[in-house]
């Protein structure tokens, strides 16, 4: 089991907020209805007895309809690791961040330039998310561009789950390509019941707003929902843009779109695997285009995260990310803010919070080393304060007595680790040691220690036998 | 047993390294060889796990205590002159500054690591300093201070060290002290830190 802490100390709603919201939800639902491109999934509302208007593509949902499925659907989804020790518990509001993407461009860790990801990127992403240990899962980050885009999934997940042995989630470019990912997973696993039974990877989709449900996207939907693996169907309303810019008009849209997906994984397969999605921000108003590391996005996020406990639904969301073209303080002030808040609002699985520059579009080796730290502040924040008898050590206050000292006592040296953040980037020393060490930053410290990670991190990998079979098997696999 | 009075000096458990230390010595492991090879070997590693940042300085204080412990079970069991201490060294705060707990920390570490130490507490004058030394013959004195406003003490103290006992090698430190200021009032040495000021004192003897 990965460790985790419960967050959701920090709430933006009230009861009442929460079920104004979902009225709001029932009726927009009831009455606008959502347009889903995607024909035998409008039949399956259909049948299912929702209002369809198959000229305007419109599927209205019913009250009754939303809130079954939301009853059916699993308040505890196991996703796990290919080592038992990295398998994560969804449920309430126990908190794991982890990364996230899809983005085109990394930066070069040698040579600090932008320049597009390949495979070998896709690898080392996974192979670095493995080693640091605030990350509990690895959303595949970036996109291989120099394998043909028919070879692009096959690509994605095997050489992530070469790479590392947390939990792999991923989106899908095509549904040959789904397909030949799964039938790879009940390779690894050995069976199809044995990969349902330990799902080691899932799957994203993806709504799109303001209430539309695409074409191919719906397609991979239907495609996991009936297989029965765990898949999320987050949504991006933008405030502003592409939902209302007061914040709560944002949350309601999400709302009603992750749980318009929702309601068709259990008309599909009641009772399989879903987590209630968001990925929502706000548009920069100067300019007009989406920002990664808005508070308001933390904001928004937070929103979801008490909706989804609220409907009691495991949670996708995400936090972490900054706007800043470089590893600079504003991709640090950034990062830390919507990480510390998204995670004490207590989302199960915040993702983006690895690694993320220049809104959601490049990534950075140096950058996943800090959000390491990052993270790490923002999971102890969220682990508060232990109360006891032992934590408010009066029998040892006594024992020390004014004017005497703590730090050589056995209270603290048997304490200290549970109770303090020991941070690993962070420079702490005296400045005549820092300077000796040549001055470094954060940055160049990061860098140093990316490269240590790269070059000494050995995954857990595949058999040389799997490996071997897996390669034969899906050739596209470069 | 050698083993687990190693492993309890890490450990810092001082019942479990007094028990083994009674069972090694039941057991007819001689008192020196305890010394040598469970706890000074101990605070060997101890010293070594403090320089790569895997042991943490309370962790590294109660190690040193059991240590110290340990060590005064077998101390007089010893033939005369069969252990030797590193050396010795006179401590304390340089007077108006009443700031301990750095001190005490480089008090402890050199004497888990083998050093005789007398330590003169805080608020020590530049008399009473010289007065130990006179009294003890030590081969180093160490100083601390943590107030800029006792850094001037300290460059006096140094001085008058230096003058009336120029045989004896002074070691400073302490929060507002550096190594150009170590070296603009004439100490023998600066330690930025606990372990480095054990290692300065093993330098400085030699």
């Amino acid at each position: 089991m990965f460790k985790y802490h419960k967050g959701g100390s920090f709430k933006v709603f009230s009861e009442e907020d929460l079920k104004m919201i979902h009225e709001a939800t029932v009726y927009l639902m009831e009455n606008v209805g959502i347009k889903v491109y995607n024909a035998a999934a409008r039949d399956i509302f259909k049948q299912a007895g929702a209002t369809v208007d198959a000229e305007k593509g419109i599927v209205k949902i019913p009250r009754s309809m939303l809130e079954s499925a939301i009853d059916s659907t699993p308040s505890r989804i196991l996703l796990c690791g290919r080592e038992e020790k990295n398998d994560l518990i969804l449920e309430g509001t126990n908190t794991y961040l982890g990364t996230g993407g899809t983005v085109l461009y990394t930066l070069d860790l040698e040579t600090g330039e932008k320049r597009l990801t390949e495979v070998r990127d896709v690898a080392q992403y996974a192979r670095m998310t493995d080693y640091l240990d605030n990350a509990a899962f690895f959303v595949i980050n970036c996109y291989p561009n120099d394998v043909p885009s028919e070879h692009v999934d096959i690509n994605r997940f095997y050489h992530s789950l070469a790479n590392t042995s947390k939990h792999v989630m991923g989106g899908i470019y095509t549904l040959e390509g789904l397909r030949s990912v799964i039938k790879m997973a009940e390779d690894i696993a050995g069976s199809k019941n044995k990969f349902l039974e330990r799902p080691f990877l899932s799957f994203i989709t993806l709504m799109i707003s303001p209430m539309v449900m695409d074409d191919k996207y719906t397609d991979f939907l239907m495609e996991v929902a009936r297989y029965g693996l765990p898949i999320t169907t987050p949504s991006e309303p933008l405030a502003g843009a592409t939902a209302p810019v007061t914040l709560a008009g944002t949350v309601t849209i999400n709302n009603i779109e992750t749980l318009g997906g929702l309601v068709l994984t259990q008309l599909i397969n009641k009772g399989s695997p879903v987590l209630y999605g968001t990925t929502s921000s706000i548009v920069d108003m100067n300019i007009g285009t989406y920002m990664s590391g808005a508070i308001e996005s933390a904001l928004i996020n937070a929103g979801c995260a008490q909706m989804a406990h609220y409907y009691n639904l495991p949670l996708y969301a995400t936090g972490g990310m900054s706007d800043s073209k470089v590893v600079d303080a504003q991709a640090g002030y950034e990062s830390a803010a919507t990480a510390m808040v998204v995670a004490l609002a207590g989302a199960n699985y915040i993702h983006d919070a690895f690694g993320l520059l220049e809104f959601c579009n490049t990534l950075s080796y140096e950058k996943m080393v800090i959000d390491n730290e990052i993270v790490g502040m923002a999971l102890r924040a969220v682990r508060g304060i232990e109360v006891s008898k032992e934590t408010i050590a009066a029998g040892i206050i006594e024992q020390v007595g004014p004017g005497g000292q703590f730090f050589s006592h056995l209270h603290t040296a048997r304490n200290v680790r549970k109770e303090f953040f020991f941070p690993k980037v962070s420079d702490r020393r005296p400045r005549q040691a820092w300077e000796e060490a040549g001055s470094p930053d954060a940055f160049e410290r990061a860098r140093i220690e990316a490269r240590r990670i790269l070059n000494e991190h050995k995954p857990l990998g595949f058999s040389e036998d799997m490996e071997k079979y897996l390669r034969e098997t899906y050739p596209g696999i470069k | 047993m050698l083993d687990q009075i190693f492993q309890g000096v890490l450990d810092g458990e001082t019942p479990i390294v007094q028990a083994e230390i009674k069972k090694a010595l039941e057991g007819g492991i001689s008192p020196l060889e305890i010394i040598n090879e469970g706890l000074i070997k101990a605070m060997d590693e101890v010293g070594r796990r403090m320089k790569n940042g895997d042991m943490f300085m309370p962790e590294v204080l109660v190690a040193a205590e059991t240590m110290k412990q340990g060590l005064a079970l077998v101390k007089p069991l010893l033939e005369e002159g069969s252990y030797q201490s590193l050396g010795k060294v006179v401590i304390g705060t340089v007077a108006g500054d009443l700031h301990d707990i750095g001190k005490n920390l480089v008090a402890m570490l050199l004497e888990s690591s083998g050093f005789e130490v007398i330590d003169l507490g805080v608020d020590v004058s530049l008399e009473q300093f010289l007065a130990a030394v006179e009294e003890h013959k030590p081969q180093l004195v160490g100083l601390s201070a943590l107030l800029t406003t006792t850094m001037a003490s300290m460059r006096d103290t140094v001085k008058a060290l230096s003058e009336k006992a120029p045989g004896v090698k002074t070691m400073v430190g302490g929060a507002p002290v550096n190594q150009e200021f170590a070296r603009e009032i004439g100490a023998g040495g600066y330690a930025p830190d606990g372990a480095a000021a054990v290692e300065l004192a093993k330098s400085l003897i030699d």
